[in-house]
Order: C-alpha cells, then sequence, then structure tokens
C-alpha cells in the first residue's frame, strides 16, 4: 500500500472528528450568554478551521488553501484585539 | 526516513483532532467565561498548533505531493503564528471581560481587584 492510499484511509476518520468539533463551537456561538463567549467560540473555530484548511491542502494536493489559512489565523487574533478594545473602552456592547 | 516522518504527522493530527473534540465539548460543557478559557485553550493549542505542526511533517514525509515543500513551510508558519497569537487573544479578552463586568461569578478572590484598589 503506497503512502497515498494510507492518507485517503486515514482521512476517512479525520474528517468526521473535526467536522463534530466544528458543529459543537457553532452551538456555542449561536447560544453564548455574553459577548466574550461567542467571540471565545468564534476564535476556536477559525483556528480549528485553519487547521483543517492545512489538512485539506494535502488532501487536494493545492498550495493556494494555505495562503487562506494564514489569513484566517490573522484574522481571529485581530477579532480578539479590537472586542477587547472595544469592551474595555465601553463603546460597544453591554 | 521519509515514512517516519509521514507516520509522525499521522499521529499528530489524530492527536490534534481528539484535542478539538475535547476542547470543543469543554466549550460547551463548562459554567461560565472563565472556565470556559481552560477548555478553548485545549480547542486552539492541541486543536491547531499540533495538527498544523502536523501537516508540515506529513507533508515533508509524503511522495505523492507536487509542492511539499510549499505546504511544510507555510503550515509551520501558520502554526508558529497560532501559538503566539491564541494566548495573546485569549488574556485580552478575560481582561476586558473582567474590567466591563459582564460575567456572574463568584470568585474566592479576586487579585486583580484588590491590585487595583490599591492604585
Amino acid at each position: 500500500m503506497s503512502l497515498e492510499d494510507t492518507f485517503i484511509i486515514f482521512m476517512k476518520f479525520i474528517i468526521p472528528l473535526y467536522l463534530l468539533a466544528f458543529v459543537i463551537y457553532a452551538i456555542r456561538a449561536f447560544r453564548g450568554p455574553t459577548i466574550p463567549d461567542i467571540i471565545l467560540a468564534i476564535d476556536c473555530m477559525s483556528f480549528d478551521i485553519a487547521a483543517f484548511m492545512a489538512i485539506l491542502a494535502v488532501y487536494f494536493k493545492s498550495v493556494f488553501l494555505i495562503s487562506g489559512a494564514i489569513t484566517l489565523a490573522l484574522w481571529a487574533y485581530l477579532l480578539d484585539i479590537y472586542i477587547a478594545k472595544y469592551l474595555v473602552s465601553r463603546e460597544v456592547g453591554a | 526516513m521519509s515514512e517516519v516522518l509521514f507516520y509522525l504527522g499521522a499521529i499528530m493530527i489524530i492527536i490534534g483532532g481528539i484535542c478539538d473534540l475535547f476542547g470543543a465539548i469543554g466549550l460547551l460543557r463548562f459554567p461560565n467565561f472563565y472556565v470556559r478559557l481552560h477548555a478553548a485553550t485545549v480547542g486552539t493549542i492541541g486543536g491547531a498548533v499540533v495538527p498544523l505542526f502536523g501537516v508540515g511533517f506529513l507533508a515533508l514525509g509524503s511522495n505523492f505531493l507536487p509542492h511539499k515543500y510549499a505546504i511544510a513551510g507555510a503550515s509551520f508558519v501558520t502554526g508558529i503564528i497560532v501559538l503566539l497569537a491564541a494566548p495573546a487573544g485569549a488574556h485580552a479578552l478575560a481582561y476586558a471581560a473582567h474590567k466591563a463586568k459582564l460575567v456572574q461569578w463568584n470568585p474566592k478572590c479576586d487579585h486583580l481587584t484588590e491590585v487595583k484598589k490599591h492604585d
């Protein structure tokens, strides 16, 4: 068995694990009682979609998915910092 | 040698998926925001950094990828970015939630309020 066939079988175990985690994070993002809960759930979802895009880049043999992963990681950090800034200065939120 | 790198990366991706699922369940089940930050650390560091390094090793060890060095290098860079950005973002969010008094909780002791009182 070549390494490519091993990887195809391996993906069948990996994809449900990550998709189930995305669904649970999305439930917390919709149900979150306060604003920091929603932002935390969206953060975790973005970082894990970045990791899953790197796995899909190997699966589809494409380099272009990786640039999306880098942008997604930086975007989640920016979301954290801006929401924290506006919560501290009390301009947005309650 | 390349098979060793491939299977090391595959094991790291499986560990990342399991950490991701446990972090998600913790984020859903834990009672308030400050406890949920703990599960979010499991979900970001264990669930994003470890599989990104795993994808880097797997791409270096594979023999069927056309651009394997580009995918491996970009995966390592993304892993280092997440490793630096996730704790800083979580820390800023926890400080903002404490400062804006958004979360209902009953602490035994609150060191940040005591430090603010002495200033």
